[in-house]
């Protein structure tokens, strides 16, 4: 019976090919732009790191201006960043189970090869938690453990892809490499890690590649690391030297601590409060208590990580969706009066309603499913479009099966939705009746 | 004819009609939104940036190792890009016009950490620094050589005796007054005296409402990595590019040419998201007009097909070609103006969920009525064809049997 249904609805398609193709356009172009954007607003507001997003937690404290707030909109919130000497005290209390102040930075690559010219690479300048916290895979080697940090030791973990540049994708763990005139030790060589959106640090970017390297967040003094990243100051400070950076207000320095269980949160904001409580003897932090953690989730919120204008996107394209079902339920409508006399005759053969009903459903489905289908290939090149426009690293604009699925049932769904009132419609149409006033 | 039996002909299927009318309204909400949106981003990508965006170059620089001396290796690498034949001035600057980076300050009119103070961007260039972005001074003097200062990272600077402001700054500060000659405090109640003024210059942000706010000391910032801004002469921007950062390459080996690039491609950079949302909703509305035409055409057509013996009855009844027309014509003006009427209602939901959700801009309501007869001219146009067709039934149709 489904044969002889699809066999008629083929055939009632045919009678009609510029309408048919009109319906399925319409589903099409509708479902292709719905589903673009829907998939980008999809990947923003994934969960980058959904094992241990709520053990994962932001730091946040007040240590800013006591004449005004950090952010004027918005009164309550604590600078996004800590100050490099906060983030080495906090290190060394160690109140969570693993704990990683970070900044980006990078250096100066001088291969051993004189023939080859220097090369600047980004590197996360972290200590060794940074690994084992955010569940870095390794092709070779491991990060570096925390006697590597408390010594300074000039170790380096590279991405796959400098490792692929510098030593062709071998196995480079033990290899020594100069940078910055610091001759450094490879310990590890990361897999492919692209957490989407990059959670750990939405302040410079939340869409990005990760930086070409990982080096220990002790070497900064020695190395005088630059931050590569957003600093915020208030205080006039006199600044002669490194260290008097490192001693300064400015807050530069990302810090992310994990707990055991989300439970612990309130207590490791009462370290804090003590932390800073201490510090309010000395001087410092002369605004009223504020300190805060965010899991990753709210810290993604926190940062507007999904972009107003996707929002806006995602609203209008769905009701452009509408505007589609509502074409396709009226081009629907119209043709199925056109085939009035055809239903007509088939009731007075003998047809049921329940009969008639079943063929307009499956010939609708089939409009749906070959619009639904198209409009996935449209999506995928709206995708393509969407990555040239925004300049977002390849692959990261990408239809998972998740979306596919999404896509192709929200097809039927609306081809089925639009064609039910036509069907039912087309059901009430009397047999022999309309035979007879021709 | 009256209007009776149009009225009745459209009563007696209404669901098609209402469908119709229904689409016409989401698709005017949409357009009407869409285009608005629209039109803002390309008003904001087209502001005059006060810069000779077309031909400055942007060069990063950075050195390395025990040894690199870079004061020495910033003022050879100027006079090397100032040897070169097509540049017209160069300069290093602590940060670029319009490349999303960089960095602000406070400023005050009196010695009171209190007081309020106005926001804005903080650049540092030599005398040349002007002439190297094509910038216009209105008022006052350009920094001097002897002004110019090397300015250390780590090292903090003495506060200039003299600087630049911006006009739309210089209004902030002082209002009505004129700035030239007025004395500003920074965050550490030092003081400075306003040299000149520039007419208008964009800062570094695209997206700060305080963009055209900048303040510009005199001076020569040595960083780790360096920026400098070249002005080419017309015509000679893509040809020098290459050149710039082959004899930079050549000239020291301790020191990296991190990229060289037109102030264009860096602002286009800036203005990136800018210029997605308008592409992104221009095919939208396109797509979407084109789909609701297609739609209303194909509609009518059939209409037309399914009416033949009506009409054919009309005209043995006397109806003349343009009744049927106007028939058609009107029954479709009908459907569009309901249409209107609940697309406006809907327009104005959708700009309210826009402006309360997203900040946006809220709605100029010219666009309503500017929306509507637009669309009554379009809905017109597609369906002229189709009542051409139906005026060109043949009264014979009516005496026919089927």
């Amino acid at each position: 019976m489904f044969k002889y249904n699809l066999k008629l609805a083929l055939k009632s398609m045919r009678r009609n090919p510029i309408m048919t193709s009109l319906m399925v356009a319409a589903i099409a172009v509708g479902i292709g732009l719905s589903m673009t954007t829907l998939t980008i607003y999809y990947l923003m507001s994934s969960n980058p790191i959904p094992e241990k997003s709520d053990v994962l937690f932001a730091v946040t404290m007040d240590s800013w201006d006591p004449l005004r707030p950090f952010d004027e909109d918005r009164p309550e919130r604590a600078p996004h960043q800590v100050t490099y000497h906060d983030a080495e005290r906090l290190l060394a209390l160690s109140q969570g189970k693993r704990q990683v102040a970070m900044f980006e930075s990078s250096l100066i690559i001088e291969p051993d090869n004189e023939d080859e010219l220097p090369f600047e690479a980004g590197a996360r300048v972290a200590n060794g938690d940074f690994f084992p916290m955010f569940n870095v895979p390794f092709t070779y080697g491991s990060g570096w453990d925390r006697s590597a940090d408390a010594a300074a030791e000039p170790v380096v973990v590279l991405t796959k892809a400098l490792n692929e540049r510098l030593y062709g994708g071998v196995d480079s763990v033990g290899q020594r490499l100069t940078m910055n005139g610091v001759v450094f030790q490879v310990v590890g060589v990361i897999d492919t890690w692209e957490p989407t959106p990059r959670f750990y640090d939405p302040i410079n970017s939340a869409f990005q590649e990760v930086n070409d390297m990982f080096i220990p967040f002790s070497l900064t003094r020695g190395m005088e690391m630059p931050s590569n990243g957003s600093d915020w100051g208030w205080k006039s400070e006199e600044i002669n030297s490194f260290t008097d950076w490192l001693n300064s207000e400015s807050v530069w320095v990302q810090y992310f601590v994990e707990l055991d269980d989300p439970r612990d949160a309130d207590e490791y904001v009462a370290h804090l409060d003590a932390y800073v409580s201490e510090q309010k003897r000395l001087g410092r932090f002369q605004r009223p208590l504020n300190n805060n953690i965010y899991n990753v989730m709210e810290w993604m919120d926190y940062h507007e990580v999904v972009a107003r204008d996707t929002k806006v996107l995602v609203g209008l394209s769905f009701m452009f969706l509408t505007v589609c079902l509502l074409s396709t339920i009226a081009l629907l409508l119209t043709k199925f009066v056109g085939k009035k006399n055809e239903i007509s005759l088939r009731r007075a053969l003998g047809a049921s309603r329940g009969v008639i009903f079943k063929q307009q459903i499956v010939e609708v489905a089939v409009i749906g499913f070959t619009g639904g289908l198209i409009g996935l290939l449209l999506a995928l090149v709206g995708l393509q479009g969407i990555e040239v426009l925004y300049e977002s690293p390849p692959g990261l604009a990408r239809l998972d099966w998740v979306m596919t699925i999404t896509a192709i049932a929200i097809a039927i769904a609306s081809g089925v939705l639009a064609g039910l009132y036509p069907a039912w419609r087309v059901c009430q149409i009397p047999p022999a009746a309309q035979l007879k006033t021709q | 004819m009256g209007l009776g039996p149009m009225i009745s002909t459209l009563m007696r299927s209404k669901t098609g009609p209402l469908l119709v009318a229904l689409q016409i309204a989401v698709t005017l909400a949409i357009v009407i939104n869409a285009l608005f949106i629209v039109v803002q981003r390309i008003e904001k990508m087209n502001r005059d940036p006060g810069i000779d965006v077309d031909n400055v170059i942007v060069t990063y620089v950075r050195g390395f190792g025990e040894d690199f001396d870079v004061v020495s290796s910033i003022t050879n690498d100027l006079d090397l890009i100032r040897s070169i034949p097509g540049v017209v001035a160069t300069t290093v600057s602590n940060q670029i016009p319009l490349s999303g980076s960089g960095s602000g300050t406070r400023l005050r009119t009196v010695p009171d950490e209190t007081a309020d103070a106005v926001n804005t961007t903080r650049y540092r260039w030599d005398e040349n620094g002007l002439d190297a972005l094509g910038v216009q001074l209105s008022r006052g003097r350009n920094f001097t050589p002897q002004e110019i200062d090397v300015v250390m990272p780590t090292i903090d600077p003495a506060t200039p005796a003299s600087v630049l402001v911006t006009q739309a700054l210089a209004n902030d500060l002082f209002g009505e007054e004129d700035a030239l000659g007025k004395t500003v405090y920074w965050s550490d109640m030092s003081q400075s005296t306003i040299v000149g003024i520039i007419d208008h210059m964009h800062g570094s942000w695209v997206n700060w409402n305080k963009f055209n706010n900048s303040v510009i000391q005199p001076g020569m910032q040595a960083d780790t990595t360096n920026k400098y801004v070249t002005r080419a002469e017309p015509g000679m921007r893509d040809a020098l590019i290459p050149l710039i950062e082959k004899q930079l390459g050549e000239s020291n080996r301790r020191r990296v040419v991190k990229s060289v690039r037109s102030l264009q491609d860096i602002a286009a950079r800036s203005y990136r998201r800018d210029f997605a949302m308008v592409t992104i909703l221009s095919v939208v509305m396109t797509l979407l007009i084109g789909l609701t035409a297609l739609v209303i055409v194909g509609l009518s057509s059939f209409h037309v097909t399914q009416r033949k013996k009506q009409i054919g009855t009309r005209r043995a009844l006397g109806a003349r070609r343009i009744d049927i027309i106007k028939q058609f014509m009107f029954e479709n003006w009908l459907i569009t103006t309901a249409g209107a009427v609940l697309g406006v209602v809907l327009t104005v939901g959708v700009a309210y969920w826009l402006e309360v959700s997203f900040s946006l801009t809220r709605l100029d309501w010219r666009y309503l009525p500017a929306g509507i007869v637009t669309l009554w001219v379009l809905s017109s146009l597609a369906v002229v064809e189709p009542a051409r067709r139906a005026a060109s039934v043949s009264p014979a149709v009516a005496t026919r049997s089927i």
